[in-house]
């Protein structure tokens, strides 16, 4: 019976591989579009019927989609802003995740529960008035906006770092609080390198908001200090307003590249760390 | 006299300097970066506010009955409202059966785990013009492969006929995210569970009805509420898989067509466009409580069926 059962469930697994096979199969079609249609030649596009592989690849879409937008210079723009969001966010994160799980006093469950609910609040409520705020008194196009919005850290990974936190057993800290150590110390020397894999959750999260983050960039700056977002969202087009979708298609393989390799790069420890650190409890 | 020694103990004013102390970032954003401009939005939507400041003066809830009253507004909450039912239906379920697919030993778990998560990774920006490419009609790769297979006789106009639809085909292709929190949940359930009700002859399905479901419950309920909210706010969508023809290289020129012109995209719309910055507001604001005691109703009253171990603890 035992056979019987080991075979059933083999039978079972195959049948699943399969399954999960052909969906990743059809979840990759529009990325195999995306790629083919970057290397075709423009009125190849327009061609009917249409043809699935390029005749020729044109390469040269990958230099044009780099110099047309002067893609270098947005992209630098995206990384410095990425920067001054993200290590802020992260931080200030960690700390708040921190004080809700080890110092609770009497109104910290209240905040918590005001830290959850600011996740309830549509960006645009608070965007637009800040916006309208800031463009009065002349403090847009200021990229130290992002390192302030960093500073305000974010709902979700605040309350990842408490769950993480709450994992570490309270001796630690107490050992070393008799031996004199400050708070600061304490939590750098002992509680930050602890939750490393909650560094790395928090970190993937706030570089793909900061990264893909649409809205913000486009009140707040200048076509001279915008990013990669949202040159990508307006396209890529000519003179006559055809939107070049060949070109445009290289361009968001270039934008999403960086996303895709950190991703690659720590996904084990990035999908672990939220299996079991931030989703149970 | 107890609480008072409580209070006064030197451990517990350390341990409120330390909680103040390392929570002071957040708040200090929590006040300026959103109580402030929250309560100043809400003033301004009291007022007659335009793009030019001239004449201002306090109209009181003009605005707010105004919305009340504004069919195409009206009509924003509505299609926002199916549209967040549709995707919160879709994620949660096609999220679940993934994660139901790759439960238990499965050869190559981790590689489609990964895999399936990825398009989650990729930015709305991006997945916006991948998929308005891909939805084409006579050279999109869709209708080519649906044909090819003759599946289809000729292309659909994907966007022109369906623009909800295509709106929702994203919501399917980024379930990576509800996928990876229903692992997380499925990972909390003992094994024993199964085993035992194994040997007591009880079946697959009676398996997953009677031990998981209500045991990941709690991550259904949580999906259920991040999703609404999330898709209440949905905004870029609309206007990239807009299905009049985009030119040139302003892609919100042309607003989306009342089927999909979402109360985000119709608020930015309103602000930024037509310069109403009081009526905007006003509108935003009604969309935020909206959310509010949705949000609070459903935790309230939704969650009945929510399993919970703590009347068995006692």
């Amino acid at each position: 019976m035992a056979m019987a059962m080991r075979r059933k469930e083999r039978l079972s697994a195959w049948l699943r591989f399969l399954v999960l096979a052909l969906l990743v199969l059809i979840v990759f079609l529009p990325l195999v579009s995306m790629l083919m249609t970057s290397l075709k030649r423009m009125d190849e596009l327009y061609k009917i019927p249409a043809r699935v592989f390029p005749e020729s690849m044109v390469w040269e879409n990958y230099a044009l989609a780099w110099t047309m937008v002067n893609f270098g210079k947005y992209l630098i723009n995206s990384i410095i802003l990425t920067l001054l969001y993200g290590v802020p966010a992260v931080m200030s994160s960690c700390f708040a995740g921190y004080a809700f799980s080890r110092f609770q006093v009497r109104e910290s469950r209240a905040l918590f529960l005001l830290v959850l609910s600011t996740l309830m609040i549509p960006a645009m409520v608070t965007i637009m008035p800040f916006y309208m705020t800031m463009s009065k008194i002349g403090f847009v196009n200021q990229r130290i906006l992002w390192l302030f919005w960093g500073i305000s850290g974010i709902p979700f990974i605040i309350f990842l770092f408490r769950q993480f936190f709450s994992t570490i057993p309270t001796s630690f800290e107490e050992s070393a609080r008799m031996d004199g150590a400050g708070r600061f110390q304490i939590f750098f020397t002992i509680m930050f390198p602890l939750v490393q894999t909650g560094v790395i959750v928090a970190s993937i999260f706030a570089f793909q908001w900061s990264w893909s983050e649409f809205l913000m960039p486009v009140l707040f700056f200048s076509d001279e200090k915008s990013t990669l977002a949202v040159k990508i969202a307006l396209g890529y087009s000519d003179v006559k307003e055809t939107v070049l979708y060949n070109i445009g298609m290289a361009g968001i393989l270039y934008y999403t590249l960086p996303l895709v390799i950190v991703f690659f790069a720590l996904q084990k420890r990035f999908v672990a760390g939220l299996l079991a650190g931030g989703l149970k409890g | 006299m107890v609480t008072a020694a409580y209070h006064s103990s030197p451990l517990e004013r350390h341990k409120r300097t330390s909680f103040y102390v390392f929570i002071a970032p957040w708040l200090f954003g929590f006040i300026f970066l959103q109580v402030v401009p929250i309560a100043w939005g809400f003033v301004i939507s009291l007022s007659n506010r335009t793009a030019f400041p001239v004449a201002v003066k306090f109209v009181g809830l003009k605005n707010y009955l105004e919305v009340f009253r504004d069919p195409e507004v009206l009509t924003s909450y509505w299609v926002s409202f199916v549209y967040t039912v549709s995707n919160t239906l879709i994620a949660v379920f096609t999220g679940f059966i993934l994660a139901l697919l790759m439960d238990r030993n499965l050869p190559g778990r981790g590689f489609f785990r990964t895999i399936l998560y990825f398009p989650y990774m990729i930015p709305l920006v991006a997945v916006g013009w991948i998929f308005r490419l891909f939805l084409e009609r006579d050279t999109g790769f869709l209708n080519t492969v649906l044909v090819r297979l003759r599946v289809l006789e000729t292309g659909i106009p994907w966007m022109q006929q369906f623009p909800m639809g295509s709106i929702l085909m994203l919501s399917f292709w980024q379930a990576g995210w509800s996928m990876i929190i229903f692992l997380g949940a499925l990972s909390t359930v003992p094994t024993e569970l199964y085993e035992s009700a194994t040997i007591d002859g009880a079946g697959y399905g009676k398996r997953v009805r009677h031990i998981m479901l209500p045991l990941i419950s709690p991550f259904i309920f949580f999906q259920f509420v991040m999703s609404f909210i999330y898709a209440m706010q949905a905004f870029l969508q609309p206007y990239i898989l807009n299905p009049r023809p985009i030119r040139g290289n302003w892609v919100m020129r042309n607003p989306p067509p009342s089927e999909t012109f979402f109360v985000m995209a119709r608020g930015y719309y309103i602000i930024t466009a037509q310069n109403r910055f009081a009526y905007g507001l006003a509108m935003l604001w009604i969309l935020f409580a909206f959310i509010l005691v949705f949000t609070i109703l459903f935790v309230k009253f939704g969650g009945f069926w929510v399993y919970t171990e703590a009347e068995e603890r006692r």
